[in-house]
């Protein structure tokens, strides 16, 4: 029997009732998506005016270019870390949140950030990563972490004025000195209105008898005299000092309230003073989030905040789908909880996580707004991903929309095997 | 007059699925005629077509005489209450069925009239501020009757319209629905796989299978005289008891039937004598409903076949006795080729047989079906046309 | 093979009560209260960045460079509103809020009402090539928008419609289209043959049956696509960074120009992006089922 079309299956409707239905979407899209689809591909083989034809030398330059090629690496390493990440941490997360209640209420939360736009969230995420602890939460809880095991020296940038030099351990005297003499260490760098309040006005000690005497004070230039102690001048209590001799320590002692310090029992040989560096030390200001080491794990942590909700509910919706059934019967069959959870629930659960990974792969190679706010301007070349680099060489710093269309050409490839993923999934669940 | 009529009709799915096979049928006007069959034979395929919403592979759906192929469904004046109602889950009843009207340009003063009308004739009145959720199975279906009738069709397809309801109320609207049916003076063409609906309701009904016609005509005249072996098995409960005998000429006297060990004599008088008589030295298929059976007292003589009870079946007021009588069965679907052929007999519910227990069964003559084992066709001449 | 026989062997618990793994005695042992306290600090985790955006938008700009926004607890009087009352004084800052609307309004329903018409064809009237149509548009979720923005440009500049607010609209219909007509498509097939055919009976044309009867019905799957259209749009950088001027920027593309000093105008971006943030937190937290249903459903956008 011969078939007719299933085309016309209904008598008085016919193919040309579809053609104002879809006019608009089809127009939209052909014009929009499709042309300049293939338009891209052609124009990657022209120069950046546009006038002459090159060949593949796009393509060559691009792959020579050392800013693509830091795009490229970068691209790999959000590819390699990131859906993988997030993937992770999303199964975990949505098991633990099948145990409790408020599991609506925590995908809720988590989900959020979808809602907003990449740009909100780099700003978000540029305030919480800024370098300054008094701006950025990360910083000013690590310093408060790193204050609390080894707190901060009481005299920042302090220095001695002359007769000193800088070691690793500290300000050494450049002179010698002995049991009775009177050591004088002025010092600078340091403002007035630091200096503890206990200090006491510093007076010279009188040479003690078999004791190592001195005084450390805060020896102003500007209304007094430069390493003389002057009557508004003060003493500086609690810094430490060392008498060395033979490069190793023999005493310890600290100043007192008005300065002073002694060495009580020294042998008579001759010993150096030492100020250690600790009392000096600039205090710890946390780490440099958005410099050009940290600042690709910074976005990738960013877009993991962003995108976990996403794993998570999808996730969820696909763990309520396992029938219950399976589950119940690997228990009875005496399949311990985790074994329930490695045989059964994870293979089950495999291709929500396929479909979960791949789209967040497709996510991650387009990702632009997270760099393109997170990074600041100076370090944005070592930050640099395909999509934010075909945007600068096009239409930001370059102008070179030829060597922009190769990109983009190259970013549609990537994207490629991810459209062949969807078509394939489309058509196995049609049928 | 006929309002709709089938001319050799064909549809084959795109599949290659042959869901309706050179179908000719044809309903008067006012005439309510059942398409019946088992689910997947081509039945909704059949409506479909009436409707519109397919068009025939091959042949031509005829309406009022004229021939409807390239007329739109909306504009066939035919209407159809679907098997799942298809109601308009965001109108109201009312909405629902002043739908044809509203999209048919009728004013609204009118339509809230007919609306009105239609709806207190199927006694849903009172419920037209509804939504389909919130209405019970059998409003359901009233509420889908009367969208289907608002508009005056000429024609009335039902497709299996009572199959998702239960037991009760599928007995109460059996009645309803052919009552109304009658009083509006609609024509109807109505599709089930409920040989019950088809005898209780119909004013003809159509058998179909896999896609063919296998036989028409008034309900009774079906079931007395099914013209193949699936139309006699499918109508009819409990089920004819269908079996192999092998036939024997004997000359002058009569046409003998060894059914298993035993023999039937079918005497040259009888009509059908001479039709089975061709199949002399081949085995045909005999048909017995339980109203042709009786329990024959022992030692009496006549067309009795002797067999042990092999299971009881209660039922209250009657009980069914199912008896081997050491005969091939025959299964018209051709399946289960290899079983034993049993007879089952009706008895009193005070008779109590004992499984196990031989008893005999008197067959009366004229009542048993002859069947050609190869096409399943009636043996023999039939009181009626084909 | 030995593998078959430990496969089926049935472990016999010793003591009568079942044997359980190392990780779920730990568990739950550990209790449900330890994932709680766990969740908990996951979810102050999500928290956090956002409150310290907010309580660093409603601080002057002075008491943002000198101490970070939790400092807020203890100094709860630096509280302030006047970085919205200056940015919504901002003419430029506040065109390019409003801006923002004047985009993603008409993008959102142009893109509902061309998809919702497309899938209509492509689920419910039967044409020559419609599988392959349909095909392609699943193709098309995934398309970089990056393949778009040198030739729309081009065309765009054509057109005159380069730097104005139609030509950022027409882009984002255009790439908002492949994933609204597998949305709606994904819906409208679903919709029970039978509704259909009854309204065809009834006398509808599809145009009446796409009106009465597929969208009315489709209302839920709209609404999603609505909503997740309209954040999309509103969230957008890109798109707005190539093809709208200062007159037709979004309030994103508006505040970018901040972001050079970060430090010192933190006041200024930490207000603009909270500002960009309240109606899509807004339609969030109203329609969360609607958006969530849409992100799923176009997971692969
Ligand atoms: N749209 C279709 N495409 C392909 N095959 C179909 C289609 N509709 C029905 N069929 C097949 O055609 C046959 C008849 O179907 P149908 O007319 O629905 O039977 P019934 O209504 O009697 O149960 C069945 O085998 C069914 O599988
Ligand atoms: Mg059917």
């Amino acid at each position: 029997m011969k078939l007719r079309q299933s085309v016309d299956a209904a008598p008085g409707r016919s193919p040309r009732q579809a053609i104002p239905f879809l006019l608009p979407a089809l127009v939209v899209l052909a014009a929009l998506v499709l042309y300049p689809l293939v338009f891209s591909l052609i124009r990657s083989f022209f120069d950046a005016g546009g006038d002459e034809f090159v060949g593949l030398r796009n393509y060559v330059d691009t792959f020579t270019d050392p800013r693509t090629l830091t795009a490229f690496r970068n691209n790999v390493i959000w590819v390699v870390v990131a859906p993988a990440a997030v993937t992770g941490i999303g199964l975990v997360l949505a098991v633990l949140t099948e145990r409790i209640r408020w599991a609506t209420a925590f995908r809720l939360v988590l989900f959020m950030p979808m809602a907003i736009s990449l740009f909100a969230s780099g700003i978000i995420f540029r305030l919480v990563y800024e370098e300054a602890p008094e701006q950025g939460v990360v910083n000013a809880a690590l310093v408060g972490v790193h204050d609390l095991f080894s707190p901060s020296s009481q005299y920042p940038g302090a220095r001695p004025r002359d007769g000193y030099t800088r070691t690793e351990e500290g300000y050494v005297a450049t002179a010698p000195s002995r049991a009775g003499d009177t050591v004088m260490v002025p010092l600078t760098g340091f403002s007035p209105q630091e200096v503890p309040a206990r200090a006491l006005p510093a007076s010279q000690p009188a040479t003690g008898n078999g004791e190592l005497r001195g005084l450390v004070w805060l020896d102003v230039s500007v209304g007094g005299n430069a390493g003389k102690v002057d009557p508004i001048e003060r003493g500086l209590p609690g810094i430490g000092l060392e008498a060395v001799r033979d490069g190793k320590v023999v005493a310890r002692t600290t100043t007192g309230d008005d300065g002073r310090f002694t060495f009580p029992d020294l042998a008579s040989d001759e010993v150096v003073v030492r100020l250690p560096a600790s009392n000096f030390a600039l205090p710890f200001r946390g780490l440099t989030w958005l410099g050009p080491s940290l600042i690709t794990p910074v976005i990738i942590s960013s877009w993991i905040w962003i995108m976990t909700g996403f794993a998570i509910t999808f996730i969820a919706a696909g763990l309520s789908a396992i029938p219950r059934d399976a589950l119940e019967a690997a228990r009875v069959d005496g399949a311990t909880e985790w074994q329930v959870f490695r045989r059964v629930t994870i293979p089950l659960l495999s291709p929500v996580l396929l479909v979960v990974f791949v789209t967040l792969v497709i996510n991650v190679l387009k990702i632009f707004e997270l760099v393109f706010v997170i990074a600041p301007g100076s370090v944005q070349s070592e930050a640099n991903v395909l999509a934010l680099q075909m945007w600068q060489v096009s239409f930001g710093t370059g102008g070179d929309q030829g060597a922009g269309s190769a990109l983009a050409v190259i970013l549609f490839l990537l994207v490629a095997p991810a459209m062949l993923f969807n078509i394939r999934r489309f058509r196995r669940e049609r049928s | 007059m006929t309002a709709v009529a089938l001319r050799d009709v064909s549809l084959v799915y795109p599949g290659g699925t042959v869901a309706v096979n050179d179908v000719s049928l044809s309903v008067a006007d006012g005439e309510f005629v059942v398409l019946l069959g088992p689910s997947g034979c081509g039945k909704s395929s059949i409506l479909r077509m009436v409707a519109g919403l397919q068009r025939p592979t091959r042949g031509q759906v005829v309406l009022d005489g004229a021939p409807a192929d390239d007329v739109p469904a909306r504009s066939r004046g035919v209407s159809m209450v679907f098997q799942d109602f298809a109601l308009y889950p965001h109108l109201t009843v009312g909405d629902n069925i002043g739908f044809p009207l509203d999209v048919s340009g009728c004013p609204r003063q009118e339509r809230t009239e007919r609306i009105a009308e239609v709806a207190d004739a199927f006694g849903i009145g009172d419920l037209l501020g509804r939504r389909p959720a919130e209405l019970s199975g059998g409003q359901r279906q009233r509420a889908a009757m009367a969208r289907a009738i608002v508009r005056g069709p000429r024609v009335l397809l039902m497709d299996e319209p009572l199959s998702n309801l239960d037991a009760v109320l599928r007995s109460g609207l059996r009645a309803e629905i052919a009552g109304l049916a009658r009083s509006l003076g609609l024509t109807v063409l109505y599709v089930t796989h409920d040989q019950i609906e088809a005898q209780t309701m119909a004013d003809r009904i159509a058998v179909l299978r896999n896609g063919v016609l296998e036989d028409e005509g008034l309900p009774d005249e079906v079931y007395r005289h099914p013209a193949t072996m699936h139309v006699a098995a499918f109508l009819g409960s409990p089920r004819m008891s269908l079996f192999r005998a092998y036939v024997q000429v004997v000359v002058d006297s009569h046409v003998a039937l060894h059914v298993g060990g035993q023999v039937i004599d079918l005497p040259w008088p009888d009509m059908r004598a001479r039709a089975v008589a061709h199949y002399d030295g081949e085995d045909i298929a005999v048909g017995a409903r339980t109203e042709a059976l009786r329990p024959a007292p022992p030692g009496s003589s006549g067309s009795v076949l002797t067999g042990q009870v092999r299971h009881l079946e209660h039922h209250g007021h009657e009980t069914l006795v199912s008896v081997d009588v050491g005969a091939w069965g025959v299964e018209p679907s051709g399946l289960h080729e290899l079983r034993t052929g049993e007879l089952v007999l009706r008895v009193r519910p005070d008779v109590r047989p004992v499984r196990g227990e031989h008893v005999g069964v008197h067959l009366c003559l004229e009542q048993l079906h002859f069947f050609d084992l190869a096409d399943g066709r009636r043996i023999g001449p039939r009181g009626r046309r084909r | 093979m030995t593998l078959v026989a430990e496969e089926v062997r049935i472990e016999v618990p010793v003591s009568g009560a079942p044997k359980r793994g190392v990780v779920s005695r730990l568990v739950s042992r550990l209790g449900n209260g330890f994932v709680q306290l766990v969740l908990a600090l996951v979810a102050l985790f999500w928290l956090v960045p956002v409150f310290g955006l907010l309580i660093a938008s409603l601080r002057d700009e002075s008491a943002n460079t000198a101490s970070g926004w939790w400092t807020v607890f203890t100094k709860p009087s630096e509280l302030t509103l006047d970085n919205y009352a200056d940015l919504v004084a901002n003419q430029a800052v506040w065109q390019s809020f409003l801006n923002t609307f004047y985009i993603a309004v008409p993008a959102t329903v142009l893109v509902v009402v061309m998809a919702a018409l497309a899938s209509y064809a492509l689920s419910w009237i039967e044409f020559p090539g419609r599988e392959t149509l349909t095909v392609v548009v699943v193709g098309l979720l995934v398309m970089p928008i990056q393949v778009a923005l040198i030739p729309v440009a081009k065309l765009f500049g054509a057109f005159g419609l380069f730097g104005t607010i139609t030509g950022v609209v027409l882009f984002h219909v255009a790439f908002g289209l492949p994933f609204a007509i597998f949305l709606l498509r994904n819906f409208f097939t679903g919709i029970p043959r039978d509704l259909i055919e009854a309204a065809r009976m009834d006398g509808a044309t599809e145009w009446v049956i796409f009106k009465r009867v597929v969208l009315p019905v489709a209302k839920p799957a709209i609404a999603s696509l609505t909503i997740f259209q309209f954040l999309w749009v509103w969230n957008d950088m890109l798109v707005a960074l190539v093809f709208a001027d200062q007159d037709s920027a979004p309030i994103t593309v508006a505040l970018r120009a901040q972001l050079r000093q970060f430090g010192t105008n933190i006041d200024l971006l930490a207000t603009g992006a909270f500002l960009s943030m309240v109606v899509p937190l807004a339609v969030f937290l109203v329609f969360q089922k609607y958006f969530v249903q849409g992100v799923l459903a176009g997971s692969t956008k």
